[in-house]
């Protein structure tokens, strides 16, 4: 396809533009300041176990402890019944979230939008098609369908689920950006590009993906809060990736061995930080709402 | 008799740019019985005037300075509880496009019984009805149509009933902003003859603001000539047609098409949009004129009196008393 | 600098009994609902080179007749010609030749262009499509093409984005966008209304020049009379989807025929002044 998109400044300026309104905005504030702790945590989960091979979450064991202990001066936040280091768990549970939550968040944005493009802007029956399928797909209940393909199939591997998370969430995305497509066909410049002769091919992603792509985002961030809690419920119900230390997996691992009422330092962590990490996404949601959409501006901000 | 008297009035925007002075220093008198119309292009201003007039300033806005005498008060010192008194039943608007203005689930003559009742709480029924009946009779509305909803209304039609409403208490002072704009040039040439008769026959004052001069010459007995936020060229309409002095004015004039244009049009070399942000005083047509000298970018341009009820707004006044 | 042979015969543009209908549909299942008859059977032609006027007020058709003529829209029943070639079934790359024959000029300046492209994206945009010259000719072109539209220096304006430009140098971008292929034909969809009496006469002065430079034919669509008037060869007054009258602009305003025209003469606001 001929002529790429120009990145240039043009766009660095709306971005720049764009964040002074987000980060004046105290929801957005709070959102930023919650994931950059949770960013470093994931960060940190790279390190831990190279200061010392004790830290690692799922192989490493102290020598001196084989139970569950509280807080101590080398374990900040105690140790699981076999010994790990439950802040090391935590620390790695943070990458783990937002690996599943930004991948499968990514797969099902980008599946929505080109099939809501699309849609929108060929109408007639491949509309009609593509949103009987989205109606379909959007009344399943994800949760249940993953234990049943869970329970058919035995363990998933992590990327299983994303992939799984991603097809059964893209309807939600694809409806957004197929209204905004149908308002967008009728705008005189997207006429104008057929008078002009564009191909549909060029019209579509050189014309309308641009007007959509910022709602996209914004939909984004909601798509990465189910995801993360998607993937946190199946951990916690078992079905999880074992290969992988989650904080739904922590969570499974105090009820199985019993110790939910007799250890809130390994309980409280995953279950509170689960809980921050999803409203704090949900917050950069609703702060680029703002953004986004020029009428719920402040005033004088415009 | 002078039915309002607007003194040194200026009105701006605060935006991220910093402040925009969309009315710079105006004065005008309003003559009981002799519409005053404003005309000008995009930026001029004018439909500023109007809003301020009815007290319906985005809360952006700024009132700098001056002072609107109508009715024994001053409109600039109003409160908001104050112009709810006011607005309606003194001071009525008929706004651009106002046809989106009327409520699409209720009736027609509801609408028009609640801008009445508003301003009259204690009106009896019977008098609400006939008063209702009055008002669509002078707009020309079919009685057995006076029950319809907005939907079933030509856009001519809402017009009228905006009009109506803004008769309905019968103000003192109506301000029409562009009344006419959106609709075929066959029902403004009606819009306008009724307002015409209406204005005449209750003896209303009206301030017509519009982009186009033909229509305002058709309606008003006086006329400001607005650019970037100040009147340039102000007086009886008559003399400022046959004697325009101001190079705006002339510029304006000379842009006009209309059907029987014999002689050519004068293309104006105009490019640049006025400077909103230029100090108080200059004058911002300066960058556009085409026979003002480097003085005319610092000078305070004076009002020059071409005869007793026609005055123009330029630095250079032998430019603007001699012959063109 | 025209790119087609000036000594062909018969009109360029031919419109013979085309008929428009819109049929709002209740729901996906039935067609039921009045049927909405934009254009009925109207007949006109348009002879090379002139600026053909056409005049009425909303809801008349104009617009309809515009978008049928670049194939935004397809008639329901009659036939449009193109230099005597039939118009009505073209696809792939006919549909595509076609295109770079005939032009459009939108009437919303504010929404004509798209708020994400740079000026230059927006005018390189036909080039590329219909894959005309070198990545430098092109750059060359559209500097060119801007100096002609009065955007001088064509270099200044490459970059800039609609919203840094007033309505009047959008609109001159529009126009540029239209004529940059140097089409044969350009509907003006009424460039004008939206813009200011004076920006309004620098625009019709452009389009004069350029009919000359280029040798284009123009339909200027409007509400105006008396901008038809001013800058047309010939008009045509459009009512409720038909054609009342079409003669010259001097004549149609001197002894118009139609009683429609006589009412739109008549309505037109008037007034005395002197320069």
């Amino acid at each position: 396809m001929k002529g790429r998109l120009l990145l240039n400044n043009h766009y660095i300026r709306r971005f720049v533009k764009g964040w002074e309104i987000f980060i004046k905005n105290p929801v957005g504030k709070a959102g930023i300041l919650i994931l950059s702790v949770f960013m470093v945590m994931a960060l940190a989960s790279f390190c831990l176990p190279l200061l010392d091979p004790m830290y690692d979450p799922m192989t490493g064991i102290d020598p001196d402890i084989i139970l569950s202990t509280p807080p101590s001066i080398s374990h900040w936040l105690g140790t699981d019944n076999v010994g790990r280091d439950i802040l090391a768990q935590l620390l790695e549970g943070a990458k783990v979230a937002f690996i599943v939550g930004l991948s499968s968040a990514f797969f099902s944005i980008v599946l929505g939008t080109v099939i809501g493009m699309v849609s929108g802007y060929a109408g007639g029956w491949v509309d009609a098609l593509l949103m009987r399928m989205a109606d379909i797909i959007m009344v399943m209940p994800s949760l249940v369908i993953l234990l049943i393909l869970a329970s058919l199939f035995g363990q998933f591997n992590i990327w299983l689920i994303v992939f799984i998370i991603a097809i059964l969430r893209w309807p939600a995305v694809s409806r957004v950006i197929r209204s905004q497509t149908l308002s967008l066909k009728q705008r005189p410049f997207i006429e104008a590009s057929r008078v002009a002769g564009a191909s549909h091919m060029r019209i579509i992603f050189r014309h309308i993906m641009p007007n959509v792509l910022p709602l996209a985002f914004l939909y984004m961030t909601f798509r990465v809060t189910s995801a993360i809690l998607v993937e946190a419920a199946l951990s916690f119900l078992g079905f999880g990736d074992p290969s992988q230390v989650s904080w739904g997996m922590m969570l499974q691992w105090v009820w199985k061995s019993g110790h939910m009422f007799q250890a809130p330092y390994w309980l409280i962590p995953p279950g509170i930080s689960i809980s921050l990490l999803t409203l704090a996404f949900y917050m950069l949601g609703r702060a680029m709402d703002e953004v986004l959409d020029p009428r719920l501006r402040k005033e004088g901000q415009s | 008799m002078s039915l309002l008297c607007v003194k040194n009035l200026s009105v701006g925007y605060e935006t991220k740019a910093g402040l925009i002075k969309a009315v710079d220093n105006i004065s005008f008198d309003l003559e009981k019985g002799r519409p005053l119309g404003f005309v000008g292009e995009s930026g001029c201003g004018k439909t500023t005037i109007g809003m301020t007039l009815m007290g319906l300033l985005p809360d952006n806005a700024v009132l700098l300075g001056g002072s609107m005498e109508f009715a024994g008060k001053d409109l600039a010192l109003l409160s908001e509880a104050q112009w709810r008194a006011v607005r309606g039943s003194e001071v009525a608007m008929i706004f651009q496009a106002a046809m989106n203005a009327l409520n699409p689930v209720y009736r027609v003559d509801d609408q028009v019984k609640e801008a009445i009742v508003t301003h009259n709480p204690d009106i009896c029924d019977s008098d609400l009805n006939k008063r209702v009946q009055e008002l669509f009779d002078l707009v020309e509305i079919p009685q057995e149509r006076i029950h319809d909803y907005p939907h079933e209304y030509s856009g001519g039609m809402k017009q009228r009933v905006i009009i109506a409403m803004a008769l309905a208490c019968s103000p003192d002072l109506i301000v029409a902003d562009e009344p006419t704009t959106a609709l075929d040039v066959i029902v403004q040439d009606q819009i306008l003859k009724g307002l015409k008769e209406i204005q005449s026959k209750f003896n209303t004052g009206l301030i017509f603001i519009s982009h186009d001069i033909a229509v305002v010459a058709s309606v008003c007995e006086d006329i400001c000539v607005m650019y970037g936020g100040q009147i340039v060229e102000k007086g009886r309409c008559k003399e400022v047609f046959s004697k325009p002095r101001h190079p705006y004015t002339k510029t304006l004039l000379g842009a006009y098409l209309s059907l029987d244009n014999e002689e050519s049009i004068v293309i104006p070399e105009m490019g640049e949009m006025p400077d909103l942000t230029m100090k108080s005083g200059c004058c911002r047509f300066s960058v556009n004129c085409t026979v003002c000298s480097t003085a005319c970018r610092t000078d305070r341009p004076q009002w020059i009196d071409i005869s007793p009820t026609h005055q123009a707004l330029c630095c250079d006044e032998g430019f603007i008393k001699d012959k063109p | 600098m025209t790119r087609y042979d000036s000594g062909k015969k018969g009109p360029l543009i031919e419109m013979k009994g085309v008929t428009k209908e819109y049929h709002p549909r209740k729901s996906f299942f039935s067609k039921a609902g009045n049927k909405v008859l934009a254009l009925n059977a109207i007949n006109l032609s348009i002879q090379r080179g002139e600026i053909f006027g056409l005049v009425g007020q909303s809801g008349s058709g104009k617009t309809t007749t515009g978008r049928l003529l670049v194939k935004l829209e397809e008639p329901t029943r009659g036939k449009i010609r193109l230099n005597g070639e039939r118009i009505n079934d073209l696809a792939g790359e006919a549909l595509k030749n076609f295109r770079s024959k005939v032009q459009m000029i939108f009437q919303d300046p504010y929404q004509s262009l798209n708020p994400h492209l740079s000026i230059a994206e927006t005018i390189l945009e036909p080039l590329m499509v219909h894959d005309i010259g070198t990545r430098e000719s092109r750059r060359q072109k559209v500097v060119d093409i801007l100096e002609t539209v009065g955007l001088k220096p064509g270099a200044d304006y490459y970059s800039r984005y609609p919203h840094q430009l007033s309505g009047g140098q959008r609109q001159r971008v529009a126009i540029a966008r239209a004529i940059v292929l140097e089409p044969e034909f350009v509907v003006a969809d009424e460039p004008t209304s939206m813009l200011d009496a004076t920006i309004a006469i620098q625009l019709f002065r452009l389009i004069t020049r350029i009919r000359e430079q280029f040798n284009m034919t123009f339909l200027f669509i409007t509400h105006n009379l008396a901008a038809a008037k001013y800058l047309c060869d010939r008009v045509a007054v459009i009512h409720e989807g038909h054609i009342v009258e079409v003669n010259t602009a001097e004549n149609i305003i001197k002894s118009p025929e139609h009683p429609y025209t006589k009412k739109l003469i008549q309505v037109q606001p008037g007034f005395r002044y002197n320069r």
